[in-house]
């Protein structure tokens, strides 16, 4: 039988790109903020900051386009769980850009102060969550719901690092009043992480959901 | 009314939470042949009483056919044959001792078009009744109690006597529903029966539907996607095989159906991958 909805067909791959677009630039942004830190390089950050509102403006299109579509297209079954799961990734995208303004804007303030310890375990939870981002677009891309429910499983990995920090962290602000404002700058850059992360997750559940019509829980 | 478990085609009629459910009509392996020409093949559809089923396809897919069956429509076709069962309360409207004229009274129809007599409002939904014998005063109240069902009462009391040619034609299709109701049914059969009728009018017929569920059993034959998607409890989706003979091809919940239909078939005609 002859395909009918070829224009359709065609907006939905111009959607999904621009979904796998706005995810390169976000998960760009998390490796640049955190680069930012680690190196101190403030003009890095700055450029983190200035770069959101790319991510932002892209962001509205795939909105706009998203409900453009779904009014004059009336999907239903897999079409309706697509355009619904685009516009809910490309909202925790969002989201995760703007934690990596946050993490920016803790690197410009941290960077003008004395480092209080050697980054260890910010870096590697860095790590595994910009892993996670990239790996979830690729899930994304080859709409694959075992590989989305994997990467989600990953959340327990920057859970238990978020924790570790957390009580390091906590235990320099016992040790000495001195180190509060520094240490409560990166427990907030460490909570930014652990959110992008959570923020992978539900992309996962959107992957599983445009696959099965199911919302599923996985974190 | 007979209540029995759902498991009684080999398509699964949908059941709610695995209780028993009330099927009022079974159609049981139905096989419908135009002279040598097969239009159907082992169509088989359970109707949950007082739920709306609608049934979906591709032009030629034989769901009108199917739909007239289950009120012995096709007997008015030379040349037709069925069979198979159909059962209304267990009784099967196929077998020959079936009384078609109280079939019909007890399967009422609407059709494509708007068919009022070139008679007057009154005599539209008087008629079905006064054939049964009814007296005035039954008929008067009942000619009210339908047209007030179909909504169109308050439209229409003070002009019972004009003719119903002058209705517009959301109107006469409601009236036609009024006159298929005076006669008290147990199912209407609809098909396409806003087809012919503006947003307005069939947003109308809709929600008349959504009333008329709670006493009626309503059967609806529809193109209209988004109309069967709105209206329907149940979704039956049939498709011509390569005998171009019609089959159902997956039957279930409304939801399931537009939203996780099970087989490729039904995602691709619901979402216009091929037509």
């Amino acid at each position: 039988m002859a395909t009918t909805r070829t224009l359709f067909d065609q907006e939905l791959a111009e959607l999904k790109s621009g979904v796998v677009r706005m995810g390169s630039m976000v998960e760009q942004a998390i490796a640049e903020s955190m680069r930012a830190l680690v190196d101190r390089n403030n003009v890095l950050a700055k450029e983190v900051i200035a770069r959101d509102q790319e991510v932002n403006e892209l962001h509205r299109q795939l909105r706009e386009r998203a409900f453009m579509i779904m009014a004059t297209q009336q999907p239903v079954a897999r079409d309706l769980r697509l355009i619904v799961s685009f516009q809910h990734m490309v909202l925790e995208l969002e989201r995760m850009g703007d934690h990596a303004v946050g993490i920016a804007r803790a690197a410009l303030r941290l960077n003008d102060l004395p480092q209080l310890k050697p980054y260890i375990d910010l870096p590697k939870m860095a790590e595994i969550t910009e892993s996670q981002v990239h790996e979830i677009l690729g899930a994304v891309i080859e709409a694959d719901q075992d590989r989305a429910r994997a990467i989600a499983e990953r959340d327990d990995e920057v859970d238990a690092l978020y924790h570790k920090i957390w009580d390091e962290l906590v235990g320099f602000m016992v040790q000495d009043p001195a180190n509060v404002q520094r240490a409560a700058i990166l427990l907030f850059l460490a909570k930014d992480l652990e959110r992008i992360a959570d923020r992978v997750t539900n992309i996962a559940e959107d992957v599983v959901f445009l696959h099965t019509g199911r919302i599923v829980e996985l974190s | 009314m007979i209540a029995r478990a759902a498991m009684q085609t080999e398509i699964v009629p949908p059941t709610v939470d695995g209780a028993d459910v009330e099927i009022k009509l079974d159609a049981r392996r139905v096989n419908f042949f135009y002279g040598d020409f097969q239009a159907l093949h082992d169509a088989s559809l359970a109707v949950q009483a007082r739920k709306i089923t609608a049934l979906i396809g591709p032009s030629g897919c034989g769901k009108t056919t199917f739909l007239r069956i289950f009120n012995r429509m096709h007997d008015l076709t030379p040349g037709t044959r069925a069979t198979g069962e159909v059962l209304l309360d267990g009784h099967n409207v196929l077998s020959p001792d079936t009384d078609v004229i109280n079939l019909r009274r007890q399967v009422g129809m609407l059709f494509q078009r708007a068919n009022p007599f070139p008679k007057s409002i009154y005599d539209n939904v008087a008629y079905g009744p006064h054939i049964l014998g009814w007296s005035k005063p039954q008929i008067d109240e009942i000619v009210e109690e339908s047209l007030k069902d179909t909504g169109l009462w308050d439209e229409v009391k003070d002009r019972l006597r004009r003719s119903a040619l002058n209705l517009s034609g959301g109107q006469q299709q409601r009236l036609c529903l009024a006159r298929a109701l005076a006669v008290k049914p147990e199912v209407i059969l609809m098909d396409e029966p806003a087809s012919a009728l503006d947003p307005i009018a069939t947003l109308r017929i809709e929600e008349l539907m959504q009333e008329l569920k709670k006493r009626y059993t309503i059967v609806i034959v529809t193109h209209n996607m988004q109309q069967s998607a709105r209206v329907s409890d149940f979704t039956a989706f049939m498709l011509m095989n390569e005998r171009r003979a019609g089959e159902v091809i997956e039957f279930g919940p409304t939801d399931d159906i537009f939203n996780r239909p099970k087989d490729s078939r039904t995602e691709d005609y619901i979402t216009g991958r091929f037509g």
